[in-house]
């Protein structure tokens, strides 16, 4: 029974952190870049949720697509501003630059909302859903069933729109998709953008689940890392997988050795990196026989 | 010129130590003063000695302050045990900061550039995490507290300030010397084109944690005076992420890959940090600001201020200076004469028989997915011969050289050169053993001189080698007198991205033969140069074929390929169509139909 | 790379100059000339992990500093608060405090906020020969290095917080005293000593310890430990929380419906509205906390603080626990300096040792490594309200609720 209770947990948290983790992982798949600032954006997302609640009361979760396209226009600016310029210059310059827009996001959040934490408080906030003896604690259910909307919404995209496939193509291989007239400018930024959304995204659910404080973009990125590295870096699937396994983990974690349990975190990306850095669903390119 | 300006410069540093050292006894009432200036050598010595793994060889580190932690935690546990102050531990601090850079090393730099990023973060944030949780040895979250020295109230700061104004110094001394020697110009090497470098000999493995533990080296040093003078260490603040970020930020400011850029950085950052929080008013922005800075810095000036700074002044200087002519025809009727010991081995007993094989392939295999690029290949080399390896494009011709030259292992077969299984051996011992090869696109180190270029490639292993100053020694002799062979002299301070691609070539093939190879393996080496340089590097495979070293030859210029080699092997999806001489391959029709395709007709392909 | 030798050489000696200048100039900036106000250095984190107890404190601060210039100032001379940002980072702490002592050359300096901050705080202020009072700070390693001049501003350190409840629960009779206890609390060396304590203690008499876990700080997701400690139905929960920790683990206990006899968290309920928007105002009853002080209570200069911080910050407030507190050792300080009639630390340090400081947390005295020797406040939410019930010298309430009502959802 405890066992099952675990899963149960461990499943809700997977498909919650699969939502957040998407947008990392298509964010690396299409252009290359580990974005470390993914936490940041999620922490903001969640912030804006709240200052939106606390001032008119409405239902988080309407909120998904009002800030989702708010964070998709952000990050094609951001994209084009700031990216552009530094991406030639290879992974370790893209990484510090976006571990720079953290910094600037938290500590704008700070100055903003001072130093408190916010939580939402919804109809839900303390309810719980209750099968047998299994209990699903009620904001955590919502918060996964709208992730999965949100997913198979981005899924169907992918595969059947053309912008979709476009984002595809360029994530296998950019130069081919350059050469049939996919402009890799405006490829990059929507793909950047489209990130961004689902952190967007993400940080509704955020702000309904947890109380929300700037700092904690940290915990956020760590996780998301560990989760994608799992999974396979630009593969959305591997995403997913990746962050059922970890959502388990985690619960797991917590219930049996919780000083233990971000441990895992660091070791699943430590062991993978080294022994599978492909992860478990991305390929092995030509590119990593060096 | 050159001393004088040397002189100039090192009057420069030693005025910069002097003000340093100076400064408690010039202005003794300065305790605020010396901290602020301990937080300067603190970061001035970190971003160093992240230069060392990050700026010179190329390795990213962001989680480099686990070695910070490692030191301040091995000085504290040991001062806790022992009951002396942790200062006194700073070289085992040292040496235990190195062994834990050794086995990191060791088993994290097979990864490349984003996963080694994400690797050394994840890192840094386990070890802290281990160390909070084991309680017995570190004392947990509750940290270590330690009990002044006895001259604490009179001293103040300033025995501390000298001991890490000490340890500044030695560590930009060893910065200094590891740049100036060839030690250096491997990690730059590295940098530029890891298994270009390992193909010309270097052991990029045993450079990289070499390195590594250089780059760690200080921080164990130093961590373990921190700990005393904080009085008080804990995990988070020992293992800080965002201590990593900031020397980081550091040593870019700076500028990565020089020797005083992390050193100007380090005070930079450090002023930046005190001056965000004297001038906030209670508001701390100063996560804000530095987000800025580093956003800047990455976007405007990635390869730092004072790198930067140089740059606009030497255009400036510039402008008065004339452009040279390149008198190509000059290169190409250079006659120069080769001392031919420069580039070949003494003869061995091995060596006497000129019929015998000096490499072998049997049954290679080697596939990419689903796609077949060599497809069981047997072909013998023999000594002394210009073989040539010709092949409609996607034969399989470049993965075959890589296969041999173990830039890629191959699936299954064998490789066998000069008598002995080189099959699972790395890139480097087969150029240690002889074999040197050219590549399609040229590689050349992108940030050196042509001549640093040239002294790159190590033809034996060897210790007293990696510390001998790059500039001296018969390596370089021989690089001038082959580049004088080559015809290219006159360029050889120039940086290599400033040359044609032809010359480049050139360049690449002097490279080669800076490691006495008995085989030569050439990539396409005709391909995008003009008909003159053709002629230089025929002539010169000539001259030293004639004194006995081999060639193997991919080539698309079928009259080169003719006219030079003895012998020619076709390659056709990846299987050896067909072998022999020049004049049996010109007329074998399955060799043309390969080429041209079917039902075409024979006319006017004379060659 | 030879070719910008000569101008990297140059730039480094503009480098080296600026940055001497700017050295020179910093002096300039910060020396203090010894002017009318008497200059009291603060270091506090205004950001980072500990931000929102560091606000808190600033704003006790303030509103002694406000309250004490009206009253025409300590000693003649009007008070001015130099606070800097330590950024809840120990590395900072210890330049802050070194910049306030030696650079601006205060007087007078006080504490930080929480025991890991306030470790390198009291180092720099023992090498310095400066008095500091902590508002907190309790943790017992402090008091280790046996301190000459760290004096912390509470009722009691640390490990004694949990002692009112200890007391009350070992004082029910048998029938209705709970036999079973689960223990989380976060690693932290504030909290995990508090709780460490309590779970002695009532191992001690026999109540049995079914569930203890200890977690790391950024632990977000407690419905596995409410799970958990659900599953070994215990009729006390203690939790040594912060903040965040502590509503979780209410929250994850609400959803699943597991309502123990008595729950006890650190630090969480004291944070007022916040906590009970957080858990439900009416979740809120029955949950003991201890507290060093209570906006009712009667002590002197409790009314005046109250209606300061209001007036400050926002009408109808209740000011928090921290805020208190640094109110609290803002106070203990301003008696040394006017008993001694001075600012001669060592003389400072004498006369704390050697008398009482009547403060709005009550009473406070300190044994000699700066120990306080009085006993915490046990608080009590009530209908929404909180009250504080042992000890019955400081009770606002004769009520006591026992057993906790069911959660409403």
């Amino acid at each position: 029974m405890e066992i099952i209770q675990v899963l149960s947990y461990g499943i809700l948290l997977g498909g919650l952190y699969s939502l957040l983790s998407s947008g990392l992982a298509l964010i690396f798949g299409v252009l290359d870049i580990v974005n470390v600032a993914q936490g940041a954006f999620l922490v903001s997302g969640a912030f804006l949720t709240w200052q939106i609640w606390d001032l008119t009361g409405i239902e988080p979760i309407l909120l998904i697509p009002v800030v989702a396209l708010l964070w998709f226009g952000l990050g094609i600016i951001i994209y084009r501003t700031l990216f552009v310029r530094v991406a030639p210059q290879g992974p370790s310059m893209t990484v510090l630059l976006s571990f720079g827009l953290a910094l600037i996001i938290e500590g704008a959040l700070n100055l903003i909302f001072g130093n408190k934490f916010k939580s939402v408080q919804t109809s839900y906030s303390l309810q719980s859903y209750k099968l047998g003896e299994i209990n699903f604690p009620a904001p955590q259910v919502i918060a996964s069933l709208a992730a999965a909307v949100v997913l198979v919404l981005l899924y169907l995209y992918l595969k059947l729109s053309w912008a979709g496939r476009a984002l595809r193509a360029t994530a296998q291989n950019r130069d081919g998709a350059a050469l049939i007239g996919i402009s890799h400018r405006k490829i990059s930024s929507f793909a950047y953008g489209l990130g961004m959304a689902t952190a967007g995204a993400g940080g509704v659910l955020i702000s309904v689940s947890y109380p929300i404080y700037p700092a904690t973009h940290y915990e956020w990125i760590s996780k998301l890392l560990g989760i994608i590295v799992l999974g396979g870096m630009g593969s959305i699937p591997g995403a997913i997988i990746g962050s059922m396994l970890l959502g388990i983990v985690e619960a797991a974690g917590n219930t049996y050795a919780p000083q233990w349990t971000i441990l895992f975190f660091y070791g699943v990306i430590i062991l993978s990196l080294l022994f599978k850095p492909e992860g478990l669903l991305g390929a092995r390119s030509r590119k990593d026989s060096v | 010129m050159k001393s004088l300006r040397f002189t100039k410069a090192k009057k420069i540093a030693v005025l910069f130590w002097a003000i340093l050292i100076l400064i408690p006894v010039l202005l003794p009432d300065s305790q605020y003063e010396q901290s602020l200036l301990i937080v300067c050598f603190l970061f001035a010595i970190m971003a160093s000695g992240w230069n060392i793994l990050s700026g010179l060889a190329g390795y990213v580190s962001l989680g480099h302050s686990v070695f910070l932690g490692v030191g301040m935690y091995t000085g504290a546990i040991l001062g806790r045990e022992t009951g002396v102050f942790t200062f006194y531990f700073a070289p085992i601090g040292m040496l235990t900061a190195m062994a834990f850079a050794f086995l990191l090393g060791s088993i994290t730099l097979r990864t490349r550039s984003h996963a080694f990023v994400i690797i050394t973060i994840a890192i840094l944030l386990s070890v802290q995490l281990i160390v909070s949780n084991w309680v017995e040895l570190t004392g947990g979250s509750n940290g270590i507290i330690f009990r002044s020295p006895s001259w604490a109230r009179t001293a103040g700061n300033t025995p501390y300030y000298y001991m890490f104004l000490v340890v500044l110094v030695l560590t930009v001394a060893l910065v200094r010397f590891i740049m100036n020697a060839r030690l250096g110009a491997g990690f730059i090497s590295i940098r530029d084109d890891e298994s270009k470098a390992a193909s010309i000999g270097i052991n990029t493995t045993q450079y990289k944690v070499i390195a590594y533990c250089l780059s760690a080296a200080p921080y164990g040093l130093v961590g373990a005076i921190y700990s005393q003078y904080l009085g008080f260490i804990n995990p988070t603040g020992s293992f800080s992420i965002l201590i990593s970020v900031y020397l980081v930020l550091a040593a870019l400011v700076g500028g990565k890959g020089t020797l005083w850029g992390p050193v100007f950085g380090g005070f930079f950052i450090a002023f930046a940090n005190e001056a965000s929080t004297v001038f906030s008013g209670g508001i701390s922005a100063r996560v804000l600001i530095m987000g800025v800075v580093l956003v800047f810095t990455v976007m405007f000036v990635p390869q730092g201020l004072l790198v930067s700074v140089a740059t606009m002044l030497r255009k400036r200087l510039a402008k008065d200076k004339t452009v040279e002519f390149i008198n190509q025809a000059a290169i190409a009727e250079r006659d120069a004469p080769l001392n031919l010991n420069n580039v070949k081995r003494a003869p061995s007993k091995a060596k006497a028989d000129s019929s015998e094989s000096i490499l072998q392939v049997k049954g290679l295999y080697k596939s990419f997915g689903g796609v077949k690029a060599v497809n069981g290949v047997t072909m013998d080399i023999k000594r002394g011969s210009i073989t040539g390896l010709i092949g409609p494009n996607g034969s399989g011709k470049t993965t075959l050289f890589n296969c041999i030259t173990g830039t890629y292992g191959a699936d299954s077969g064998i490789v066998i050169f000069n008598g002995t299984d080189i099959t699972k051996m790395q890139p480097w011992t087969r150029a240690h053993m002889g074999m040197g090869r050219t590549f399609q696109i040229t590689k050349l180190f992108k940030s050196m001189s042509v001549l640093d270029n040239l002294v790159a490639p190590l033809e034996k292993p060897s210790a007293r080698n990696m510390l001998a100053n790059k500039m001296q020694g018969e390596e370089v002799e021989r690089a001038r007198e082959i580049l004088d062979f080559m015809g290219l002299s006159s360029f050889e301070k120039s940086n290599v991205s400033a040359l044609s691609f032809g010359q480049q070539k050139l360049v690449e093939f002097a490279q080669i033969l800076m490691l006495r190879p008995d085989i030569v393996m050439l990539d396409e080496p005709a391909s995008g140069i003009n008909p003159t340089l053709i002629e230089r590097l025929s002539k010169a495979i000539k001259k030293l074929n004639d004194a006995g070293t081999t060639f193997l030859i991919v080539e698309h210029n079928i009259p080169l390929v003719l006219g030079l080699c003895d012998y020619i092997h076709v390659l056709s999806a990846g299987e050896i169509m067909v072998s022999g001489t020049p004049e049996e391959v010109r007329n074998n029709e399955a060799v043309i139909e390969a080429y041209l395709g079917p039902d075409t007709l024979l006319e006017g392909l004379d060659v | 790379m030879n070719n910008s030798y000569k101008g990297l050489r140059k730039t480094a000696l503009v480098a080296a100059v600026t940055a001497l200048g700017l050295l020179i100039t910093g002096c300039g900036i910060g020396s203090s000339k010894n002017s009318d106000p008497l200059v009291i250095g603060i270091s506090l984190p205004l950001t980072g992990d500990f931000a929102q107890p560091g606000g808190a404190a600033k704003k006790g601060y303030e509103v002694w500093a406000s309250l004490v210039n009206e009253d025409g100032g300590v000693l003649g001379q009007q008070v001015e608060l130099n606070i800097l940002d330590d950024a809840s980072s120990a590395e900072q702490v210890v330049t802050d405090y070194n910049r306030l002592i030696n650079q601006d050359k205060v007087p007078l300096i006080l504490g930080t906020f929480s025991s890991l901050l306030n470790f390198p705080a009291s180092t720099v202020a023992e090498n310095n020969e400066m008095v500091l009072v902590a508002p907190a700070g309790g943790s017992p390693k402090i008091f280790e290095p046996m301190p000459k001049y760290y004096f912390f501003a509470q009722q009691a350190t640390a490990p004694r917080q949990a002692e009112p409840f200890v007391n009350y629960i070992l004082s029910l009779p048998e029938s209705e005293r709970p036999k079973t206890a689960a223990y989380a609390t976060m690693d932290d060396p504030f909290a995990g000593p508090v709780i460490a304590n309590m779970q002695a203690l009532f191992e001690a008499a026999g109540i049995k310890t079914v569930y203890s876990k200890v977690y790391p700080p950024e632990t977000t997701n407690f419905q596995p430990f409410a799970s958990a400690i659900a599953k070994a139905k215990p009729e006390i929960i203690a939790q040594g929380a912060v903040f965040e920790d502590g509503v979780n683990l209410a929250k994850g206990l609400i959803q699943i419906g597991y309502s123990p006899k008595a729950m006890f968290q650190t630090s969480a309920p004291s944070n007022g509205a916040q906590y009970s928007d957080a858990i439900g105002l009416a979740n809120t009853e029955g949950i003991f906390y201890a507290v060093s002080w209570s906006e009712k209570a009667p002590t002197p200069m409790n009314a005046e603080f109250v209606a300061r911080y209001q007036k400050l910050f926002g009408a109808g407030l209740v000011p928090e626990e921290d805020a208190a507190d640094a109110f609290a050792a803002a106070q203990v300080l301003q008696a040394a300096v006017e008993g001694t009639g001075g600012t001669d630390n060592p003389a400072l340090a004498d006369w704390l040792r050697a008398n009482e400081v009547q403060t709005i947390l009550g009473p406070l005295s300190w044994d000699e490594i700066g120990r306080p020797q009085g006993d915490f406040l046990l608080a009590q939410w009530q209908s929404g309200e909180v009250n504080i019930v042992a000890p019955d010298v400081a009770k606002t309430s004769n009520n006591l609720i026992f057993p906790k009502p069911a959660w409403t959802k």
